[in-house]
């Protein structure tokens, strides 16, 4: 398994969509923070170095970050259908299962590792404002970027790195989502397109309320406010984890190549 | 052409009514056949006459719908592990990480295969006349180059199995005869080679048994090694002599076709006996040559008259002029 693990952590590396997604998450932070129009469209103004994660988090998570998931974990699987590698693979003595549990992993670590950079990156963007203790809040705790009083470097950090592991969790079932769509249609582009629109229906869904609180989409802001409490998104997170990464293994154990 | 190391030997392919089919449509149909140690046995067939679904069946990859596989007793889908003593290439050309470097994708092989001696890997590159490509991506390889990385890391465990789908196509002619002289050594090591492919007189050169299949079906299974060693002459009297080989202990299988004696001589040396012992018994013999097999032809009438035969399911198909010989009854076997 740690041969097949090394492996995949290098394919990842490798890939297009992960180059395009570490560009951009370098990149993103410093624009949207000196971007002219961006009192208008969130309606304040950065006054600490520890609100830029806040704002990069805000403006990304509805829709980018749930694509660039999509798009690197469909790749990962995707791509050995192009290169054709997939069969060569599966005849050496590695069973599917094996073989899918470790693109499975590396993908949710991906998370994790994508949003680690993306703060690091907010942080480095954050530098003209400062890291002083500050009035008023990071945006990603109680009391908003208001705040409740005066903000100690320690706890705005503390406050930015639980919503960071958040906003990365509620990611980890929407890259196992991409996994198991591109299990079924075994092709990158395809795989990625099928998980954008499952999103996208979840988002349509919220006009029924009762389904609210079970929807995937629901809890990708719980980084700023799990409204649903913590234990709940969790829960909802492991289980639909859980359930994707299960019906990929099944699906994939049964496939003809 | 020697006979199988293994003859005799339990199979090391084995199938049985094996069936394929996708949706409604059946792509491969009622197929029994085996693969003894050391025997090469050629899938042969039109485009879409369903070889890559079978080298795909056989392999594990895809999934029987009727029948059953076996590969060295086991069945590959329920003991994964038998793969470990597999080696197959079933992409054409044979599918490789193209920004990883041939050497280093062999590597990947062996880890993945279980760990391989490094001198192994180098001992198959400059084997497959790849040593000097050995360091750049593949990437940059050309077909051909592909493909001998793909028989060369199908080797790398040094397989008891080794499955290809048309190994040597896209190659040139050097290409394709070292290709198909590695498969041949690696059979008479002991390895049993089920390849499917197009190139026929290669095949006939040293394989053992060619399965001609059309439309999914095994239409016929030549036996090669029988088809070697055979002789034409042209006597006299055809059928007094016939009668004086079918006597003789080093002939088999002594018939007449067109006005002529055909006879399996086994062992090369015994050829010169055939004309003496002839004239001994006062026979006349005016020509005596070589009948060899024409693999390619006897394809070609074999998938025709299966194709008739499907059409005019009603009418009976005539004779074939090189299938089984059409005086061969009379006067075949001893």
């Amino acid at each position: 398994m740690s041969a097949l693990l090394r492996m995949e952590f290098g394919k990842l590396a490798r890939l297009t969509s992960v180059r395009a997604a570490a560009v951009l998450l370098l990149v993103f932070p410093a624009l949207w923070s000196y971007a002219p129009g961006i009192h208008e469209v969130y309606g304040f103004f950065l006054v600490s170095g520890f609100q830029v994660p806040a704002l990069s988090l805000l403006s990304s998570m509805e829709f980018l970050m749930p694509l660039l998931m999509a798009i690197v974990a469909a790749e990962l699987v995707g791509i050995e259908a192009t290169h054709g590698t997939l069969p060569t693979v599966l005849l050496r003595p590695v069973t599917r299962s094996a073989w899918l549990l470790a693109k499975l992993l590396v993908l949710a670590v991906f998370p994790f590792v994508a949003m680690g950079t993306f703060l690091l990156a907010s942080l480095a963007a954050g530098l003209p404002f400062g890291f002083e203790a500050f009035l008023g809040g990071t945006g990603l705790g109680q009391g908003g970027l208001t705040g409740q009083g005066m903000l100690t470097p320690a706890a705005a950090m503390r406050e930015l790195l639980g919503a960071y592991a958040m906003a990365a969790l509620s990611l980890v079932p929407i890259t196992l989502l991409a996994v198991l769509a591109t299990v079924i249609v075994m092709n990158a582009a395809a795989g990625a397109l099928a998980t954008v629109s499952v999103l996208i229906v979840m988002n349509l869904l919220v006009v029924f309320p009762a389904l609210e609180p079970y929807l995937l989409t629901t809890h990708l802001q719980a980084y700023a406010d799990p409204v649903a409490g913590l234990p709940w998104v969790l829960t909802l997170v492991a289980l639909y984890s859980a359930a994707f990464a299960a019906f990929a293994v099944v699906l994939f154990e049964r496939k003809d190549f | 052409m020697s006979e199988p190391t293994g003859a005799g030997d339990a199979p090391s392919i084995r199938t049985e009514r094996l069936g394929k089919r996708y949706g409604r449509r059946p792509i491969v149909r009622d197929l029994t056949f085996q693969v003894r140690p050391g025997e090469v046995y050629a899938l042969v067939g039109p485009n879409g006459a369903g070889k890559t679904t079978v080298i795909r069946l056989v392999s594990g990859l895809a999934f029987p719908s009727e029948g059953r596989v076996e590969m060295l007793g086991h069945d590959p889908h329920a003991r994964p592990d038998v793969r470990a003593r597999l080696g197959a290439v079933v992409e054409a050309p044979a599918a490789f990480y193209p920004y990883m470097t041939g050497r280093a994708n062999l590597r990947l092989h062996a880890r993945l295969a279980g760990g391989v001696d490094p001198d192994r890997i180098d001992e198959l590159l400059e084997r497959m006349e790849l040593g000097s490509a050995a360091d750049r991506k593949v990437g940059v390889y050309s077909l051909g180059m592909r493909q001998r990385l793909g028989v060369a890391g199908a080797l790398l465990t040094r397989p008891e199995v080794l499955i290809l789908d048309e190994p040597a196509s896209g190659m040139d002619p050097l290409s394709l005869h070292l290709v198909h002289r590695v498969l041949q050594e690696a059979a008479a090591e002991g390895a049993a080679v089920l390849l499917s492919t197009h190139h026929l007189d290669e095949v006939a050169a040293y394989g053992h048994r060619v399965g001609i299949l059309e439309e999914g079906v095994l239409i016929d299974e030549v036996d090669l090694d029988r088809r070697r060693g055979r002789y034409r002459l042209q006597v006299d009297d055809a059928h007094a002599a016939r009668h004086v080989l079918q006597a003789q202990p080093w002939a088999q299988e002594v018939y007449l076709r067109a006005g002529r004696v055909i006879v399996q001589i086994p062992d090369r040396g015994d050829v010169a006996r055939l004309a003496p012992t002839l004239l001994q018994e006062g026979r006349a013999v005016t020509e005596l040559t070589e009948d060899v097999f024409d693999l390619r032809a006897y394809y070609r009438e074999r998938v025709v008259a299966e194709r008739v035969r499907r059409t005019q399911v009603d009418e009976p198909v005539g004779p074939l002029p090189d299938a089984p010989p059409a005086d061969a009854p009379e006067g075949a076997g001893r």
